[in-house]
């Protein structure tokens, strides 16, 4: 596909969930790094704008056989078949597209016009629509990085893999000389702030990154992980996503294929 | 467009026959409005439009060039990191103008003004893009080997800086949609809308990522 | 000619094909759009050149490397710092929020003087004036021991500058907020003689038992805990965590213990006496290295067999054994204690059951183990000069009873001061200074505090932000915020090795504030005699550089020093051994469960605070991110959620989602139940660090705060705050 500049990469993460706290730092490092908007209120999560979201999964048992699981949830940049994800294959403004090159499902906020088809189509929840402007209290917008552009009311946002961080690390080789980019050179804020180590950053189709040799997908089998610890969220779905979970726990592997929308129909009292 | 005149000027001409003068009444009517919406469109628009700002202090890269060693890249550099500086800030400039050089009242004044009060200048940026765009000058000096007048035009040689105009509607300056007002490109660095970012980008020098348009994929250029 | 409607509309068609044939309408089409997706009410941060500040976080006792990224001179985002032996690039939540709290609406922005109940600015000149004036009339009036300061800390170069003004003003009444810090030195230093903190060496453990420690919620260092507790397990480790509710540190453990609260010493005690009973423990450790072994095997042994100890606990007898038998029979077990993040105080006999758990296996100053990490002694600053009113201020005693024949063992007793200024008919405390605190949100019986408070004629308050302790105060005297100043970082808590940190301004200060050490340095020298001559120094950046001699070059580039080859020293006990038995720990009351106070009748539940690391609980406020990333278990518009047992739920006739009150013999607070099958049946949980009266709209009167529901309760023997819960009820709203 990409002769001139050698390969194509497929950006993708691996979330150790054995090792996840589910301290939420993944959030916090996302919210800053991106300029993530807050509201007064913010305890309604289907209003509630944040790229990372980890949601806790129990395995439904009573006390005192009940175990919980922490299961960060970013977008999950689904391929689907050759690059036709479930957002962008609806989307009527051609505000989100698939990059062939890095595998990255992009959102161009401006593109945007709101009309909220791509949160419909997705079925893991990442995409959230911006119902109020954002606001920072006073003095607090000097915080904002000049490397995410700041989304305005009306439009839909979505984690892209910190891919500013992409440019960033391209500008750096570029001025190197340099065309590739080393194992660790582009990380994610979530995976560079995880206290825990919980998540790995890296090019799926490098049999020598961390995220191939883990998650060891099956480019034959749609990408499917050969690792018997390793799932995708709604596999059965076809979506081909490119961020991996490792679990040691069956109920967790099995909670994978439906937890998540679950956690989210939990009726708000 | 013509149809509603054809229909107007054939109903007029049904009536003609009672009113002698009515028919040419209409066309000339006809003519002040197009005349009219032309002149409008054409000399008066574009003077609404645009407000006309001079930059804070006159700046001569001609006679800048002729002092420097490395060309452009002497005060619009990399940093180490890959980014690009832009526009020079004060710190550069004081290397050599904590003191007037010269008589030039510009220099003076922007000693005076800014240098002796640590303010930044601040410049009016003929080619500021919107919030939305990522432009990596990396990739295009460094790698595509691209030289700065392909975009920017032969700025280094002015003697002074010309007129910001400044679009009243989206802020930014009519350098972006371009000098001529219908929008048509002679040279190169004759605008710097997105589609001539995209014309170069579906040439052969980069390949297609994007699903979506089978062009560059989006946040290539976006962030 | 006559103008007629023809003409009107052969001109409107005119002008419509002009305009079409002129730039107007695609131009303004193009021009509008590119309005309408740049609103000019949406920001537009400024771009400008990226660097990076290498920093050490001072906003819990962690010790974090962290690397300040900056544009131009603003402070976009701290993240951690790569390579440092704490936390090694990764950061908690709230270290990655900081630059929510640099940039807070909350800041105090100047120095603010009370007048007729509202604030005021104030010059610092004149604030500095006022105080020094109102001090030197208590001292006057020979009462210079009336005045007491309240911090987190008391180390490093800034709470030493603190104590050295009271020592030389006259005062012995610095105060540290109480944690189970407390406990584990006083510990430590009865059994080994050491004066030390605990560091624990998780990372080289292979079976970690926790008794209700967070280690995974802001216990100890938490992103080191976080670090090292993979590296173990990496390894192969196993954790057992024993807690009465499946906090996500239970949630992580290979196995979950549920314990009644309160029990967690008897277990300790109950695995000491299988141990010894078996005979499970490191003979060479017992006889070698130790001595009254016997009075351990005689507490152990008579009163916590298994079935006692179940009978306390809640736990099986076979559990029990099975636990002993796992914790003996790992290579390198270590038993930890102290409630959530550490801050949930405990009891000192507790903490005892413990360390002789560890010290059975041998773990203690070995790796896998319990270390002695010794205090930092790097602050060797020559004696003041003292005159007679100091001298004989200093004598008097401790307003709390801290060092004396009641409690001979503590250094500090902050919970005891509010009953002591309230008690009798005269205040004691005559003037208050608080730094890097807020024991008015942060102390149990929050309503005791601020009674006591109010009647504190001189509270000035040395908080960067309007919290609730500087509402009370007289004067607000702000300082810098974390990022904006210098400051030494003496240890990391829990960090089995000394480290020194540096923490350094990455932006200038915003407002006119000034940094504590700062403060005390211009107060002192504005008392002028003996006061101000014990403060030679012209700044407090100066004294900082002088302090830290050699070491100042090396930790402005890198943020820290490591003593990477440190060794734990020898027990510094008259036996140079560790201590089971010793006339000082033969004074100590017998190990009691300590229950929760309050009426059962009335109180049928018991309420347990608990941690949570999406949420600050000490003295700093959670900045807005934190609150947004809270869980809808937590948190629902305004209100808190309790945990409850779905079968504790249905007797009291509650639900998913019920509003109900929940009330304590302290106070009763609005909130909803959330059905939680991770909690044993007869309690509540309710996490800390919600209910702040102060700072902004996005923290402000959201959940309660526990500290107004409990009630302190004194830890017999040590005096040491000791409230982990109260008795409380639930009922439908």
């Amino acid at each position: 596909m990409d002769q001139q500049n050698g390969n194509t990469k497929k950006y993708g993460m691996v979330i150790d969930l054995d090792k996840c706290t589910g301290c939420g730092a993944c959030m916090v490092a996302c919210m800053a790094e991106n300029n993530v908007p807050f509201r007064e209120d913010d305890t309604d999560k289907l209003l509630s704008v944040s790229w990372m979201r980890v949601y806790r999964l129990g395995n439904g048992k009573p006390f005192p056989q009940v175990e919980e699981c922490y299961l960060p949830r970013p977008c999950q940049q689904c391929e689907g078949h050759a690059g036709h994800s479930p957002c962008v294959s609806v989307c009527p403004a051609t505000a989100t597209d698939y990059d062939m090159r890095t595998g990255i499902v992009s959102q161009i906020p401006t593109r945007c016009f709101g009309c909220r088809y791509c949160m419909a189509a997705c079925p893991y929840h990442v995409r959230q629509f911006n119902w109020w402007d954002p606001i920072w209290p006073d003095g607090m917008e000097r915080m904002l990085n000049p490397n995410v552009s700041v989304r305005m009311r009306g439009v839909v946002e979505k984690c892209g893999f910190c891919f500013h961080r992409y440019q960033l690390a391209t500008d750096k080789a570029y001025l190197d000389g340099r065309r590739e980019l080393e194992e660790g050179e582009y990380q994610t804020a979530c995976a560079q702030a995880c206290p825990a180590g919980a998540i790995l950053f890296g090019d799926l189709n490098n049999p020598t990154h961390a995220v191939h040799k883990i998650a060891q997908p099956d480019s034959t089998h749609g990408g499917r992980p050969r690792n018997p610890k390793a799932f995708r969220l709604l596999e059965r779905l076809g979506t081909n996503p490119k961020v991996y979970y490792l679990s040691s726990k069956e109920w967790v592997r099995k909670a994978g294929d439906n937890q998540v929308q679950r956690t989210e129909q939990t009726p708000k009292a | 467009m013509e149809k509603p005149q054809v229909n107007v000027t054939s109903a007029a001409s049904g009536h003609g026959e009672k009113e002698e003068g009515a028919g040419g009444a209409v066309i000339l009517f006809f003519i002040l409005g197009l005349v009219g919406s032309l002149l409008v469109g054409w000399v008066l628009f574009p003077q609404l439009l645009y407000s006309k700002k001079r930059q804070p202090v006159d700046f001569n890269h001609d006679k800048h060039m002729e002092l420097v060693s490395d060309g452009c890249e002497s005060c619009h550099f990399f940093r180490p990191d890959g980014t690009y500086s832009g526009v020079p800030q004060l710190a550069q400039c004081i290397q050599c103008h904590e003191e007037p050089n010269g008589e030039d009242p510009e220099e003076v004044k922007f000693v005076e003004e800014y240098v002796k009060k640590e303010r930044e200048v601040p410049w009016l940026v003929y080619s500021r893009q919107p919030a939305c765009v990522f432009f990596s000058h990396a990739a295009h000096v460094k790698m595509a080997k691209m030289d700065c007048v392909t975009c920017h035009g032969p700025i280094g040689e002015s003697t002074s800086l010309k007129v910001y105009q400044a679009n009243r509607i989206t802020g930014y300056s009519r350098d972006i949609w371009g000098e001529n007002m219908l929008g048509v490109k002679r040279k190169s660095w004759d605008r710097m809308k997105m589609d001539d970012c995209a014309e170069c980008h579906a040439g052969a020098h980069v390949n297609p990522g994007s699903v979506q348009t089978q062009k560059d994929g989006c946040f290539v250029c976006h962030k | 000619m006559k103008i007629d409607r023809r003409c009107f509309l052969s001109f409107i068609v005119g002008g419509a094909a002009g305009t079409a044939l002129s730039p107007l309408p695609w131009k303004i089409t193009d021009d509008l759009s590119i309005w309408s997706q740049n609103w000019p009410w949406t920001p537009v941060p400024p771009a400008g050149e990226t660097s990076f500040v290498t920093s050490t976080c001072t906003l819990c006792p962690g010790g974090c490397g962290i690397s300040v990224r900056k544009v131009d001179e603003r402070a976009v985002k701290v993240e951690g710092l790569k390579g440092h032996p704490v936390n090694d690039g990764g950061l908690c939540i709230l270290g990655l929020a900081a630059a929510q709290l640099l940039y807070a609406p909350t800041r105090v922005r100047g120095p603010l003087k009370k007048v007729d109940g509202a604030w005021r600015e104030i010059s610092w000149a004149d604030a500095i004036k006022e105080i020094a004036a109102k001090l030197a009339d208590l001292r006057a009036k020979g009462q210079p021991q009336s005045v007491a300061w309240i911090s987190e800390s008391d180390r490093g170069t800034t709470a030493e500058l603190c104590k050295r003004f009271l020592t030389v003003y006259g005062s012995p009444n610095y105060f540290r907020t109480p944690s189970i810090q407390d406990a584990y030195e006083t510990a430590l230093y009865l059994t080994q003689g050491q004066r030390a903190m605990a560091g624990f060496d998780v990372a080289q453990a292979d079976f970690v038992l926790s008794f209700s420690s967070g280690l995974i919620e802001g216990w100890g260092s938490p992103a080191y805990m976080f670090r090292a507790r993979n590296a173990m397990r990496q390894n192969g480790g196993r954790i057992s965590q024993v807690e009465p509710r499946l906090s996500k540190t239970a949630a992580k453990a290979d196995q979950w213990v549920p314990i009644k609260p309160g029990t967690e010493g008897a277990l300790a005690l109950g695995l000491v006496h299988v141990i010894i009973a078996e005979g499970l423990y490191r003979k060479n450790f017992i006889d070698s290295r130790s001595t009254g072994f016997d009075a351990l095997k005689q507490i152990a042994g008579a009163s916590y067999a298994p079935e006692a100890v179940s009978r306390l606990t809640g736990i099986e007898a076979k559990t029990i054994v099975d636990l002993a038998k796992a914790f003996a029979g790992a290579k390198k077990p270590l038993a930890v204690c102290g409630r959530g993040s550490g801050r949930i105080p405990g009891g000192l006999q507790e903490v005892l059951a413990v360390h002789c758990l560890n010290a059975l296996t041998g773990s203690i100053n070995q790796p896998g183990g319990v270390i002695a990490v010794p205090e930092p002694e790097y602050i060797d600053w020559p004696e003041p000069e003292m005159d007679a009113v100091a001298s004989r201020g200093v004598q008097q005693p401790r307003l709390d009873g801290a060092g004396r024949d009641g409690f001979p063992l503590a250094r500090y007793l902050l919970n005891r001061l509010p009953e002591a200024q309230t008690a009798g008919a005269s205040a004691p405390v005559q003037a208050l200074f608080v730094s890097g605190a807020n024991p008015v949100y942060s102390l149990a019986d929050t309503q005791a505090v601020a009674k006591a408070f109010s009647k504190v004629p001189l509270i000035v308050s040395l908080s960067s932000y309007m919290d609730e302790t500087a509402a009370m105060a007289h004067y607000i005297l702000p300082s810098h915020a974390h990022l904006e100043r210098y400051e030494d970082v003496p240890a990391a808590l829990g960090f089995p090795k000394p480290i020194l940190g540096l923490s350094k301004p990455a932006v200038k200060p915003a407002f006119k504030t000034k940094y504590v050490g700062d403060m005390v340095i211009a107060l002192a020298k504005a008392m002028g005699g003996p006061v101000a001559e014990a403060f030679g120094w012209e700044s407090y950046e100066a004294c900082l550089k002088q302090t830290l001699g050699n070491a100042w070059d090396t930790l402005v580039k890198n943020g820290y020093v490591v003593d990477a080859k440190f060794k734990p020293g020898e027990f510094e006990t008259p036996s140079q051994k560790f201590e089971f038995n010793n006339p000082a720990l033969a004074k100590l009351p017998a190990y009691a469960a300590q229950r929760a106070p309050g009426d059962e009748k009335s109180f049928p539940l018991t309420l347990i605070p608990y941690d949570t690391m999406r949420l600050a609980s000490g003295p700093i406020g959670s900045p807005p991110f934190l609150v947004k990333a809270l869980e809808e278990t937590v948190l629902q518009q305004n209100t808190a959620l309790v945990d409850v047992n779905p079968a504790t739920a249905k007797d009291l006739g509650l639900s998913e989602g019920s509003a109900a009150v929940l009330s304590t013999p302290k106070g009763s607070a609005r909130v909803k139940v959330h059905l939680f099958d991770g909690i044993m049946p007869g309690l509540v949980a309710l996490p800390r660090g919600l209910g702040h009266t102060a700072y902004d709209k996005y923290l402000a009167g959201k959940g309660v705060n526990t500290n107004a529901l409990i009630s302190p309760v004194e830890d017999p023997g040590s005096g040491f705050e000791a409230g982990w819960g109260i008795r409380a009820n639930l009922t439908r709203a």
